[in-house]
């Protein structure tokens, strides 16, 4: 059974590259483009091994998401959490937060080996 | 009343002793008939109260007062046209009374000899201070005709002391006169002084009047609102236009102390401590944003001295309200373009980047050299547009006075690893050599913008790059002196010529129109890279030789954050 990666991105097509990416590692992926449809999957969801989470999504932020639900949902305490913006200067403001920060453009080899390292197999 | 002011600074130009005798004649003219008036009623009187006795004597003294009338009148007639003439007349009279106002004994010698004093006193006074030995030697005729009619011998003494009184009154009348002249010369000067200063007076208050007009009409006119405080910040003067600015009446504002102004409840509370803050600042306030209820207003304040007295005294602020409202809007509207465009034009290139990727690893199927290779000019393109999109961007924030600098500890041997991570590829694919150094002296950490010095690490190997065909771009990190660091990116490139060094730094530039077509990009590079070393209180030098290279130097404001202090005390 493979574990499961969970992307929060508001773009279709760079949610396939992560996808591809996250999936040519071995992660099971599920793919969520909104911030309302990502908190009812985030409350009630099977909780993922790693969320890629976009900092801009319609709704409700990645921001938010990450401080109101990830943060304080003591189910997510293992679960590693990938922060992408291309702002450079909200991203390091998360830092602290997130586990990772990637900043756009993010590269699909970059995060296929990054995903591969964070991979339980790996430990 | 012009007319009277004017008569008074000039003052009738005959001011001479003639005018002086005139008004006396008249004046004595004018007495001597009043005396004569009196003497022909008094001897009317006594003509009808005793019509029986000294019939002669009050008929000669009635025919006597009529006479002294019809002269005193003559004499005021003549005295109109010559005060000279009337002045001999009146004096002759005088003597011609005096001959027969007693017995010729008494007049030579006895009780009525002092009556010849009397024209000897006032012809000095009336004609010419020496007119009065002429009347003295009248006089003395006089006394020793009427000595030799009464066959007594004259009075000698009588008629020395005649002249005696002349000499005396020669003096008194001639130093009387010089005194009056003095007078009258001092009376003149004093009169062109009051003349002058009345009308310098009149001239300024004019002048004042004009400027205060003018000075009202540009007040009046400008479309900022302008209000002037005392030291004590009263507001002792505000436009119209800070009026309608502020939707106060003008009573709220002039005559009011500032305080009153700035608890007002349309004000933020953020702008209350901003002008508080003014209030509080004796130096030269710099100018900020309020926002005034829906409004957003620039203030702009300047202190005003008083060059004339000495050390150069405040005596106010004149403070400028100026609408930044719409400004605001666009300023705002601008920086949110800017966020979308940034977020949604990397989007869709960040997408083509990672499918040229996904393409060139193979992950639908094995891909053919030819195909990798168009799979990499893909990623390459894609890499220039997002820096250029960057550089927009960033020139962009800079423009709006976004951009701000984060100081964070940073460690130089990180920079140097994030530059050869980003940097080695592109200098390796042109064949050239990214070699990199740090002195001993620097320390390990020291505060800076991270992202920042990288960008412009980036930006300046970049360029150096672009420039440079064969050999050696070197970069070193280093402390020049005291609280100082700096480092420097030098290539072996082509150079700038000398006439071309003073533009490179400027927006949208590249050295020779022919170079933008073979290097590409917007210029943006070192603009940029000028304007952050800016921000971060640092300065930008190049050195360059045409076909020697070029070396850059950056030098920074060095502050060693305390953690790293500490921990070199520790250790």
């Amino acid at each position: 059974m493979n574990e499961l990666a969970l992307i929060i991105e508001d773009d279709e097509d760079l949610g396939d590259i992560f996808a591809e990416a996250l999936r040519g590692v071995g992660f099971e992926v599920e793919h969520i483009e909104d911030g309302e449809v990502a908190q009812e999957r985030l409350k009630h969801g099977a909780v993922p091994y790693l969320i890629l989470l976009d900092m801009h999504v319609p709704h409700i932020s990645g921001a938010e998401l990450l401080t109101n639900i990830i943060k304080k949902d003591e189910r997510f305490a293992k679960t590693i959490v990938i922060l992408t913006t291309a702002d450079a200067r909200m991203g390091e403001a998360y830092t602290e937060q997130a586990d990772f920060v990637m900043i756009k453009p993010i590269s699909f080899v970059q995060l296929r080996d990054l995903s591969n390292r964070l991979k339980p197999q790996a430990k | 009343m012009s007319t009277t002011l004017i008569d008074r600074i000039n003052p009738p130009k005959d001011t001479s002793i003639e005018s002086h005798r005139h008004s006396l004649v008249r004046i004595l003219s004018l007495g001597l008939l009043a005396l004569s008036l009196l003497g022909m009623a008094a001897t009317l009187i006594i003509f009808f109260l005793y019509p029986e006795g000294k019939e002669q004597g009050t008929m000669l003294a009635f025919v006597s007062a009529v006479v002294a009338t019809i002269t005193s009148i003559v004499i005021y007639h003549v005295n109109k046209r010559s005060s000279t003439a009337a002045s001999l007349l009146l004096l002759f009279l005088l003597v011609g009374v005096s001959i027969f106002s007693d017995t010729p004994e008494q007049l030579a010698n006895g009780r009525s000899l002092f009556i010849f004093t009397l024209p000897i006193i006032m012809s000095s006074i009336l004609l010419m201070p020496s007119a009065s030995f002429i009347f003295a030697a009248l006089s003395t005729i006089i006394v020793v005709v009427l000595a030799s009619t009464a066959r007594i011998p004259p009075n000698l003494i009588a008629i020395t002391s005649f002249f005696m009184l002349a000499l005396v009154s020669w003096l008194s009348a001639r130093s009387l006169e010089r005194a009056l002249k003095e007078l009258r010369a001092i009376n003149a000067n004093l009169d062109q002084v009051v003349t002058e200063r009345t009308q310098a007076l009149a001239e300024s208050l004019e002048r004042e009047r004009i400027e205060a007009g003018r000075n009202q009409a540009i007040l009046n006119s400008i479309a900022d609102g302008v209000v002037v405080f005392d030291t004590k910040w009263n507001a002792i003067l505000a436009n119209p236009a800070l009026k309608s600015m502020l939707d106060l009446p003008i009573e709220l504002i002039v005559n009011k102390n500032f305080r009153d102004l700035i608890e007002h409840p349309r004000l933020s509370p953020r702008s209350r401590g901003l002008l508080y803050a003014m209030m509080e600042h004796d130096t030269q306030p710099p100018s900020f944003r309020i926002e005034w209820g829906k409004k957003t207003i620039s203030i702009s304040a300047a202190q005003v001295y008083d060059n004339s007295k000495e050390g150069n005294q405040n005596i106010g602020t004149v403070t400028v309200f100026r609408d930044f409202t719409r400004e605001a809007e666009v300023e705002k509207l601008k920086s949110t373009f800017v966020a979308i465009v940034s977020h949604e034009l990397r989007t869709p290139l960040n997408a083509i980047l990672g499918y040229a990727e996904m393409f060139k690893e193979s992950v639908y199927g094995p891909v053919n050299e030819k195909q990798v290779n168009m799979a990499d000019r893909i990623m390459k393109n894609t890499q220039r547009l997002l820096g250029l999109i960057n550089d927009l961007l960033d020139q962009a924030q800079m423009e709006a006075g976004k951009l701000t600098i984060k100081m964070a500890p940073v460690k130089p041997a990180e920079l140097l690893e994030n530059l050869h991570s980003v940097m080695d590829q592109i200098v390796h694919e042109k064949g050239l050599k990214l070699t990199s150094e740090i002195d001993d002296n620097l320390p390990e950490a020291l505060n800076g913008d991270g992202a920042r010095l990288h960008q412009i690490l980036v930006n300046l190997v970049n360029n150096a790059v672009k420039f440079t065909d064969h050999g050696t771009v070197h970069v070193r990190l280093f402390c020049p002196f005291g609280n100082r660091w700096g480092f420097e990116v030098s290539d072996t490139g082509r150079g700038i010529p000398e006439p071309e060094i003073p533009n490179i730094f400027e927006t949208f530039r590249q050295v020779e129109g022919a170079a933008t077509r073979v290097h590409g990009g917007f210029g943006l590079g070192l603009s940029i890279v000028k304007q952050l070393v800016n921000l971060m209180s640092g300065e930008i030098k190049v050195k360059s030789k045409v076909d020697r290279g070029s070396t850059f130097t950056v030098i920074l404001p060095l502050i060693v954050p305390e953690e790293t202090l500490e921990i070199g005390r520790n250790s």
